[in-house]
């Protein structure tokens, strides 16, 4: 993939993708959206990088062990979280505050755990798809 | 005294927890200590439970959303416990012998896969013993379908991934025959909380007889395929012989007990035994349930592999389980629970008995175990205790089941099983007692072999003694394990 109008092509996109993730992702308890639509958009970004500049190039943004470390950490504080709210209600824990509907800070716990989940989807596809490209 | 209450989901949230710690620590041993603490810790939670079940009775816990219909239910009885106790013991016991047999089978970077892969099992094996939500209950069923998958592929050899291929396409439809039986329940009961459901089965069910039939049926045939009810069997021999010991003790100890215990779940809890005694369902249970005693059994007298063997045992065995169901009493589901421990305990001791042997003599044919018994006599004595359980020797756990089985298909007037069971036994004997025989007896066979010259090591030795002394413990103190069950069964 040696054509230059295709990496600078790339180069504007795919910043433009992951932006347009990470919206989907912080908005997704408010709009449509979330961890997981999100997280899809932004690894398609990361594919995308792999299949331009090749496999080095997308290792240092995003390798298998780092991939696998962050979706470890992700799902052990996504666990933590879940574990709160359920025993919360049990032991009469304090309650996440609420926040005014339609702000970004809403919802409880619903955004860190959208973000959680646009984690460990983006890191999953991303391991998904460099398990199968044979370079 | 609350505290003790949400144990069961602190036990869920620890395995699953500690599961995605593994893939951040780097060093193998310590990926195993850290395995070990977390079973034994949810053990430990495990056996409080008991101990508080049995001084107050079942108890209820609600993972969200209290005094509501929309939470998830926990039901704690007599019978969760223990067996939930047991198969943790079992679960704990064989990682015990993993961390010491693992490194040689499966390749170095794929050990922490595999310890996640069995604390996600464990977990979920967990969930669908506690739940009282049915759908909560099918995701757990997912997961541990998908779990035993990989620790079955995790071996990387042609046949696992044919086997493990086999298994996830049966357990696939499996599970989209139970996931149509749930769809059909809800749209019928509009509920997912298995007492509930039993609420409004119970007001007007003669209304809608043919559509409880059709869920009987599809809950028996989806979690007939996941725990190899008979004509479904035939992914269980390919899978359980070609994967690794551990894994194999665990899938034929563990992960059958799991999904046969939902089926018991659902017929005790959800629809009651006199609801479904009066459905056409329970004799075909009792049918595939004998012919799986007798061909499981006829299929293993042929096979010449011992995993082979032991795999096609546990056929068998699970047609016990489904006969005991079929009786459609609740001392029926008792004796069917006591089995699953007594076949957990058992069956994994033998599985990973094969496994020394194989190990040791570098080949799994039968035909090279002559006088096996002399050169490694420790695991030979072990593997024959186990084998006569599966015979039904007295005081162990085999015969008090064929026993009890017996009487009550006696007093329910099936004269019929009790020949099914005898010659099931029979067939047992015909096909264990050979390796037993040949292992110890014979001049021919014993000629030229070296005393103990085949000695298995003593830290793998640990485990299977004690699960054979589990065994012995459960066979003994049966009737206090029976009544404890009973209490447990039809409480609603």
């Amino acid at each position: 993939m040696n054509d230059t109008i295709l990496k600078q092509v790339v180069k504007i996109i795919a910043p433009c993708i992951q932006l347009f993730g990470i919206y989907v992702i912080l908005y997704g308890h408010i709009s449509p959206g979330g961890g997981f639509a999100g997280g899809t958009i932004i690894a398609a970004s990361f594919i995308l990088q792999h299949i331009t500049f090749g496999k080095a190039y997308a290792d240092s943004l995003l390798n298998e062990g780092r991939a696998l470390k962050l979706i470890s950490i992700s799902l052990i504080a996504y666990g933590v979280l879940k574990a709160y709210s359920f025993f919360g209600d049990y032991f009469d824990l304090p309650h996440t505050p609420t926040g005014i509907p339609g702000n970004i800070f809403s919802g409880g716990f619903i955004l860190p755990l959208n973000i959680l989940i646009g984690i460990i989807v983006t890191s999953t596809i991303y391991i998904l798809y460099s398990l199968f490209s044979n370079e | 005294m609350q505290i003790i209450t949400s144990f069961p989901l602190v036990k869920i949230f620890i395995i699953l927890l500690s599961a995605f710690s593994m893939p951040l620590i780097h060093n193998r041993r310590h990926i195993k200590i850290i395995s070990i603490i977390f079973l034994s810790f949810s053990l430990t939670l495990s056996l409080i439970t008991l101990n508080y079940v049995f001084r107050n009775g079942a108890f209820y816990f609600n993972a969200g959303y209290p005094d509501t219909f929309l939470g998830i239910q926990l039901y704690i009885g007599p019978v969760e416990t223990l067996l939930s106790s047991v198969l943790e013991f079992v679960i704990l016991v064989v990682v015990w012998f993993s961390a010491f047999s693992i490194d040689e089978e499966i390749r170095q970077n794929r050990i922490k896969f595999f310890y996640i892969l069995i604390h996600l099992l464990t977990a979920s094996i967990l969930g669908i013993i506690y739940t009282n939500d049915i759908f909560n209950g099918y995701v757990f069923i997912e997961v541990a379908a998908l779990a035993s998958c990989g620790i079955i592929v995790i071996k990387e050899k042609k046949e696992n991934i044919k086997a493990a291929t086999k298994y996830i396409i049966m357990s696939t439809i499996g599970s989209g025959l139970l996931l149509m039986g749930i769809a059909f329940i809800y749209s019928y009961t509009g509920h997912l909380n298995m007492d509930l459901i039993h609420l409004e089965i119970l007001e007007g069910y003669d209304d809608y007889f043919k559509s409880l039939l059709i869920i009987v049926a599809l809950y028996t045939a989806g979690l007939g395929v996941k725990s190899a009810m008979f004509p479904l069997h035939i992914w269980l021999p390919d899978a359980h012989s070609s994967a690794p010991t551990a894994s194999s003790a665990l899938l034929s100890g563990v992960v059958l007990k799991g999904f046969a215990y939902f089926l018991i779940k659902f017929m005790d809890r959800m629809l009651g035994f006199e609801i479904i005694n009066q459905l056409n369902i329970l004799p075909i249970i009792l049918i595939l349930g004998s012919s799986g005693m007798i061909f499981g059994s006829l299929s293993a007298i042929f096979q010449k592999n011992i995993k082979r063997l032991i795999a096609y045992s546990s056929v068998a065995q699970m047609g016990y389980i489904f006969l005991a169901i079929g009786l459609g009493s609740p001392f029926g589901a008792v004796i069917a629970v006591y089995h699953m421990m007594g076949h957990a305990v058992t069956k994994s001791a033998l599985f990973l008995c094969s496994g020394l042997m194989i190990e040791k003599t570098g080949k799994n044919e039968i035909s090279n175990y002559r006088g096996l018994g002399f050169e490694m006599p420790i695991t030979f004595i072990l593997f024959t205790l186990g084998a006569l359980s599966m015979v039904g020797i007295p005081i162990l756990p085999g015969f008090i089941s064929k026993w009890y089985l017996s009487i009550e298909s006696i007093q329910l007037g099936k004269f019929l099983l009790i020949f099914v069971i005898l010659l099931s036994s029979l067939l047992n004997a015909v096909y264990y007692f050979p390796i037993i025989i040949n292992g110890f007896f014979g001049i021919e066979n014993l000629e030229n072999r070296v005393y103990k010259s085949k000695r298995a090591p003593y830290e793998k030795l640990a485990p299977i003694i004690v699960l054979i002394t589990a065994m012995l413990v459960l066979g003994i103190f049966s009737k206090d394990v029976l009544d404890f069950l009973i209490t447990g069964i039809n409480a609603l």
